[in-house]
C-alpha cells in the first residue's frame, strides 16, 4: 500500500459525503419539480448532469482516481466512453435513441 | 517490503512497469470492463422500459421514489465509511477501521434489505414478476445483478473486518486488500448512482 | 526476515510441493505448464471439431443424402463452430500466450500466477460441461409448431438406425445462438442450456486471462524492455486482452438473458412476450466481432515473428504494424452490425457499418504490405515454420478479400446465409488463423522440448494442409454464388450443386491427412527429434535467450534490453551495405548465454503451486449443472453446493501462506524469502 501520494483527509471525506447527499437531494427535489412543472428535455438533462458530477466526485476523490498514475484514468475512462458509444450506437439502431435522419 | 516496484530486493531486478501495484491494475481494468456489463443491462432496460403494448404492468408504473431515494442515500453513504475505514488503516488505527469496515457493511445490507423488500412489494402488491413482460425482466435483471454484486462485497467487507480481528489480520500487506475490496464498492456504488438516475428518476411510463 | 512472520501461521493449509507426477500438474502455477495443457485440450478439441466437420462433409457429398437426419446435422454444425471457435482457436493461443509472454517480455512468471491456473481450469471445466450435452442434452423439436408442418417440422426424419441421430440431443441452434429459435418454445430441452451455460464459463476464463496478460505486459517487462521494444506477438496479446476484457461482459450479458429467458421464463428474446430478437443479435455481435479478431490477432503476432527470422530482415515497419494491429481492436468494435445487413437494420445503420467495415481493410492492408516487405530482399529459409507463415498471408489476404465483397452491402445481401460467407471465414479462420498457430507450432516448438521438429515430415503436412485447405474452401466461393444455402442438412439434385460438394468433401479429407502427418511428426520429433540447442533459428528476440527446453525460472538473469530484436543485435552488426553481418564471436556470445541461464547465481524462488485454482473452478459446472435441473431437489443442492466450493475455496486462496519455510527446491535452490508475486 503506498503513502507517498496525497490522500484526502476524513474531514474532507465528510465534506465530499455532504457535497454528495445535497446533490442527491436536488436531484429527487428535480423529480418532483417535473411532476408538477413539466420541464420537458430540461428536465432529463439536469438530472443526468447532476447524476455525473456524483459520478466523478466518487471515482476521483472515493476512488482516488485523481491522484493515481494517469494510466488508471485512461482505462477507467476508455471502458467508460467505450460502452458509452457502443450502447447508444445500439439503442439508436434499435430505435430507442432517436438519431436526426436514422 | 510488498512493493516489488519501488523496492528491488536483490533477487527482484529492476523492471519495467506503470508503477502501478500489480493488484490494484488488475482491479481497475477489471472494473472498467464491468461498464460494458452493466451498460448492457442498462440498455436492454432503456430497450424495453416504456415499449407499449405489453401485457401486466410496467416498472414505471410503481416505482416508490421516496423509498428508493433513501436507499440510494444509504448507499451512498456507505461510499464515506469505507473511505475511512481506508483513512483510519492507513493511520494504524485498526479500531477505526474494524468500525468503518462493519459500518459499511452495515450499510450495504440496509441497501439489499431495501431491495429485497422493493421486490416483494412488486411481486405480492403489484403482481409484477420476472415473466410479467420485458419490461419487469429487464428491470429485475438489472437491479437483481447489481444487488448480486452488492451482496458480494458485503461478503467481503465481512471477510476484512472478520481477518482484521486476528492479530497482526489487516497488517500492511492486507492493507492492499481493503484498498481494493473499497475500489470495488465504490464502483457497485457509481453503478446505482447511474441506475437511480436512468431507471427511476428519468422513468417515463409507457404511452 | 521472512514475510511469512507477517501473516498468521496455519497449519492447515500447507502448500503443495510435488514437481513430478499427475498432481504436480494439478497444481502447477508455471505459466510453461498451464500453456502446455491449454495447448493439448485445444488440439484435442481441434480432433473433434474436425471429426464434426467431416461428419457434416460426409452428409453433403452428395445430394439428398441420408447419412446424417437433419436433427444431427444442425448439431453437427452448431458444436463444429463452437468447438473450433472456443475450444480450440482460443485456447491454442491462450497456450502461446501463457507460455511465451513471460518469456518475450523477460519476466519469470505472470502477475497473478494462481489465477492463471485458475482460468486454465475454468476453461478445463468449462470444455467438459459443454461437452457433456452430448450425453445429458435433450432437445425437443416441436412438430408443426405454430403451423409450421410438413417434414422440415420432424428433425429425425431421413434417418434410420445408424443415422447419427442421437447427435440431434446436443445443442442445435447454431453457435451464434440465435433467438428465438434457440430460446425456450423451439429449442425446448437442455441442450441449448449446455451451450449457454457452457460459453458464460469459458467466457470467464478468458476474462480472467485477460486481467492477468494485461497487468503481465504492463508491469512485469524486463528492464529496458520499453513498450516499443516489445515483440509484435507480446502487442497483439495485449490487444487480444483488451478486446476479451471488453467484449467478454456483452455476451456474459446476453447469455445470462437467454438463461433466463429458458429456464425462469423472462421475456427478453421471446416475441410473444413482447421480446426483441433483433436485441440478441446486437449484444452477440458486440461481442462476435471482436472475437473474430481475438482469433485471428495472435496469429498475425507470431507471423510478425517468423518471418523476420526466416528472412534474415527485421520486421518492415514494426510500429506500423503494431499500431495497425491496435487499430483493428479499436475499429473492431465499430463493425458488429455487419453481421445483421439482412436482419432488417436501417439504411442509415447499414450504411454506417459498411463504411466502418471497409476502413478495417486499411490496417488490416498495412499488415500485410509490411510482411511483405519484410521478405523483399531478404535471405529467406523455407522452414516448414516460415511455409506456414507465408501461406497465413497468402490465405488470409483471400478471406480478407472476400470479407471486403461483404462489406459492400447490396452484394452482401446476396451472400448472406449461402456457402460464400462460409468461405470467408474458413479461408481467415482456417487460411489465417490456424495456418498461424501450426506455423508458431513449429516455430516454438524447440523452446517447449529442446529438439526441433522434422522438417520432411513438416513440409509434407504443410503441402498436403495447403492442397486440402485450398479444396475444401475455395469452391464454397462459388458453390455460395450458386445459391448453395448455409446450415441445410441436403440439398436437391437439380441444384447442380453435387460435383463441387464432392470435391469439397475429399479436400476435407485430405486435411485430415495432413493433421494425421503432423501427429505422427510430433510425437516422433518429441521423442527422437533433432536436439536444438539455444538457437535453432538465429532468431532475433529475447525468449530464444533461455535454454530449450525453458528451465522452470525461465532468466537466470534477466535480459537487460536496449533495443528492439535484442538478441540480434547482440549476434549481429550492421555491415557497410545495411545489412547483417554476424558478429565472429557470436557463438561465443551465445554460448555464454546459455551456460549464465543454466547456472543460477543465487537461489532463485518461484510461486508455489497451489489446490485452490483446481478446486475453485470445479464450483462453475456445479453451479450451472444445478442450474439447467434448478426444479429438482439434488438441482437445486447442486447450486449451493457450488456457491459453498467457491466460497472455500476464495477463503483457501486468500488465507493460503505464500510458501512453506525452507522448502527445497528442484534446483537445489533454498528458499528462504518470500516470493513476492501476489496473485
Amino acid at each position: 500500500m503506498t503513502t507517498e501520494h496525497h490522500h484526502p483527509t476524513p474531514a474532507q471525506y465528510w465534506k465530499i459525503a455532504v457535497l454528495l447527499g445535497v446533490l442527491t437531494a436536488i436531484e429527487v427535489a428535480l423529480y418532483y419539480v417535473n411532476l408538477s412543472y413539466d420541464l420537458g428535455s430540461l428536465n432529463a438533462v439536469l438530472l443526468i448532469v447532476l447524476a455525473t458530477l456524483k459520478f466523478v466526485i466518487v471515482v476521483a476523490f472515493y476512488m482516488h482516481l485523481r491522484y493515481e498514475k494517469a494510466t488508471l484514468s485512461k482505462f477507467f475512462t476508455g471502458g467508460f466512453v467505450l460502452a458509452a458509444s457502443l450502447y447508444t450506437v445500439v439503442l439508436a439502431a434499435l430505435g430507442v435513441l432517436v438519431i436526426r435522419g436514422s | 517490503m510488498t512493493d516489488v516496484l519501488h523496492e528491488a530486493p536483490p533477487d527482484h531486478p529492476e523492471h519495467e512497469s506503470t508503477g502501478v501495484d500489480n493488484r490494484k491494475l488488475g482491479m481497475w481494468l477489471f472494473l472498467s470492463s464491468e461498464f460494458l456489463f452493466f451498460g448492457a443491462l442498462i440498455s436492454n432496460y432503456l430497450l424495453y422500459s416504456n415499449r407499449p403494448g405489453f401485457a401486466g404492468i410496467y416498472p414505471s408504473e410503481i416505482y416508490d421514489i421516496p423509498f428508493t431515494s433513501v436507499s440510494s442515500f444509504v448507499l451512498l453513504m456507505s461510499s464515506l465509511t469505507m473511505v475511512l475505514a481506508h483513512n483510519a488503516l492507513t493511520r494504524g488505527d485498526m479500531n477505526g477501521t474494524r468500525t468503518w469496515l462493519f459500518a459499511t457493511a452495515a450499510l450495504g445490507s440496509v441497501f439489499l434489505g431495501g431491495q429485497v423488500f422493493e421486490f416483494t412489494e412488486f411481486i405480492v402488491n403489484s403482481n409484477m414478476k420476472l415473466t410479467t413482460n420485458p419490461a419487469a425482466s429487464a428491470f429485475y435483471v438489472l437491479t437483481g445483478f447489481h444487488g448480486t454484486h452488492v451482496a458480494l462485497g458485503v461478503i467481503m467487507l465481512l471477510s476484512l473486518w472478520g481477518i482484521s480481528r486476528r492479530p497482526g489480520g489487516l497488517s500492511e500487506k492486507h492493507g492492499m486488500n481493503l484498498e481494493l475490496v473499497g475500489l470495488y464498492w465504490h464502483f457497485v456504488d457509481i453503478i446505482w448512482i447511474v441506475i437511480f438516475t436512468v431507471v427511476y428518476l428519468l422513468s417515463v411510463p409507457p404511452a | 526476515m521472512t514475510a511469512t512472520a507477517e501473516r498468521p501461521q496455519t497449519t492447515i493449509f500447507r502448500r503443495p510441493s510435488a514437481k513430478t507426477g499427475i498432481w504436480s500438474w494439478v497444481t502447477t502455477v508455471d505459466h510453461k505448464r498451464i500453456g502446455i495443457m491449454y495447448g493439448y485440450a485445444a488440439f484435442t478439441f481441434f480432433i473433434i471439431g474436425g471429426v464434426e466437420a467431416l461428419l457434416l462433409r460426409i452428409q453433403l457429398a452428395q445430394a439428398n443424402s441420408e447419412f446424417l437426419t437433419a436433427g444431427a446435422y444442425n448439431a453437427l454444425f452448431t458444436m463444429h463452430g463452437t468447438t473450433m471457435i472456443f475450444l480450440f482457436v482460443m485456447p491454442a493461443s491462450a497456450a502461446f500466450m501463457n507460455y511465451l509472454l513471460p518469456l518475450m517480455i523477460g519476466a519469470r512468471d505472470v502477475a497473478f500466477p494462481r489465477l492463471n491456473a485458475l482460468s486454465w481450469w475454468i476453461f478445463f471445466f468449462g470444455g467438459i460441461f459443454l461437452y457433456s450435452t452430448f450425453i445429458f442434452g435433450t432437445t425437443m423439436a416441436p412438430i408443426g409448431a405454430d403451423g409450421i408442418g410438413g417434414v422440415d417440422g420432424n428433425l429425425a426424419l431421413g434417418g434410420g438406425p445408424g443415422s447419427f441421430n442421437f447427435l440431434a440431443n446436443s445443442p442445435d441452434g447454431g453457435w451464434f445462438g440465435y433467438q428465438p429459435n434457440a430460446g425456450p418454445l423451439y429449442s425446448s430441452g437442455t441442450a441449448m442450456d449446455y451451450w449457454a451455460l457452457g460459453l458464460q464459463i469459458l467466457g470467464l476464463a478468458s476474462l480472467v486471462s485477460s486481467v492477468n496478460f494485461l497487468v503481465t505486459i504492463f508491469n512485469m517487462r524486463a528492464k529496458g524492455m520499453r513498450l516499443l521494444r516489445m515483440p509484435v506477438f507480446v502487442w497483439m496479446s495485449m490487444v487480444v486482452a483488451f478486446l476479451l476484457l471488453f467484449s467478454l461482459p456483452i455476451i456474459a450479458v446476453a447469455l445470462f438473458m437467454v438463461t433466463f429467458d429458458r429456464q425462469f421464463g423472462s421475456l427478453f428474446f421471446a416475441p410473444v412476450g413482447g421480446g426483441d430478437p433483433i436485441l440478441w443479435q446486437h449484444l452477440f455481435w458486440l461481442f462476435g466481432h471482436p472475437e473474430v479478431y481475438i482469433l485471428v490477432l495472435p496469429a498475425m503476432g507470431m507471423v510478425s515473428e517468423i518471418l523476420p527470422t526466416f528472412s534474415r530482415k527485421p520486421l518492415f515497419g514494426y510500429s506500423a504494424v503494431v499500431f495497425a494491429g491496435a487499430a483493428i481492436g479499436f475499429l473492431g468494435f465499430g463493425v458488429w452490425a455487419h453481421h445483421m445487413f439482412a436482419s432488417g437494420i436501417t439504411p442509415v445503420a447499414q450504411a454506417a457499418f459498411g463504411l466502418s467495415t471497409m476502413t478495417i481493410a486499411i490496417p488490416t492492408g498495412i499488415k500485410i504490405f509490411n510482411w511483405l516487405g519484410t521478405m523483399w530482399m531478404g535471405r529467406i529459409r523455407l522452414t516448414t515454420s516460415m511455409l506456414f507463415a507465408i501461406g497465413f498471408v497468402a490465405m488470409f489476404t483471400i478471406g480478407g478479400l472476400s470479407g471486403v465483397t461483404h462489406a459492400v452491402v447490396p452484394s452482401d445481401w446476396q451472400q448472406t446465409d449461402t456457402y460464400y460467407i462460409v468461405a470467408h471465414f474458413h479461408y481467415v479462420l482456417f487460411g489465417g488463423a490456424i495456418f498461424g498457430l501450426f506455423g508458431g507450432l513449429y516455430y516454438w516448438f524447440p523452446k517447449l522440448t529442446g529438439k526441433v521438429m522434422n522438417e520432411k515430415l513438416g513440409k509434407t503436412h504443410f503441402w498436403l494442409q495447403l492442397l486440402g485447405f485450398n479444396l475444401t474452401f475455395a469452391p464454397m466461393h462459388w458453390l455460395g454464388l450458386q445459391g448453395m444455402v448455409r446450415r441445410t442438412w441436403k440439398y436437391a439434385p437439380e441444384t447442380g450443386l453435387e460435383p463441387w460438394n464432392l470435391a469439397v468433401t475429399v479436400g476435407a479429407f485430405i486435411i485430415a491427412l495432413s493433421i494425421a502427418v503432423f501427429i505422427v511428426n510430433w510425437v516422433t520429433s518429441k521423442r527422437r527429434g533433432q536436439p536444438s540447442g539455444l538457437d535453432p533459428w538465429d532468431a532475433r528476440t529475447v525468449e530464444w535467450m533461455v535454454p530449450n527446453p525453458a528451465p522452470e525460472y525461465n532468466f537466470a538473469v534477466p535480459p537487460v534490453v536496449t533495443r528492439l530484436d535484442h538478441f540480434w543485435h547482440l549476434k549481429y552488426d550492421e555491415g557497410p551495405d545495411g545489412r547483417a553481418v554476424r558478429k565472429p564471436d557470436a557463438d561465443d556470445i551465445v554460448a555464454k548465454i546459455e551456460h549464465d541461464q543454466l547456472n543460477p547465481a543465487s537461489p532463485i524462488h518461484l510461486p508455489n503451486p497451489s489446490y485452490f485454482p483446481f478446486f475453485m473452478a470445479t464450483a462453475f459446472p456445479t453451479i450451472f449443472y444445478g442450474i439447467i435441473y434448478h426444479r429438482t431437489l439434488w438441482g437445486k443442492a447442486l447450486i449451493f453446493a457450488g456457491v459453498l466450493i467457491a466460497l472455500i475455496s476464495v477463503i483457501g486462496w486468500a488465507i493460503e501462506p505464500l510458501e512453506e519455510p525452507h522448502q527445497e527446491h528442484a534446483d537445489g535452490a533454498h528458499a528462504d524469502e518470500e516470493e513476492a508475486a501476489h496473485d
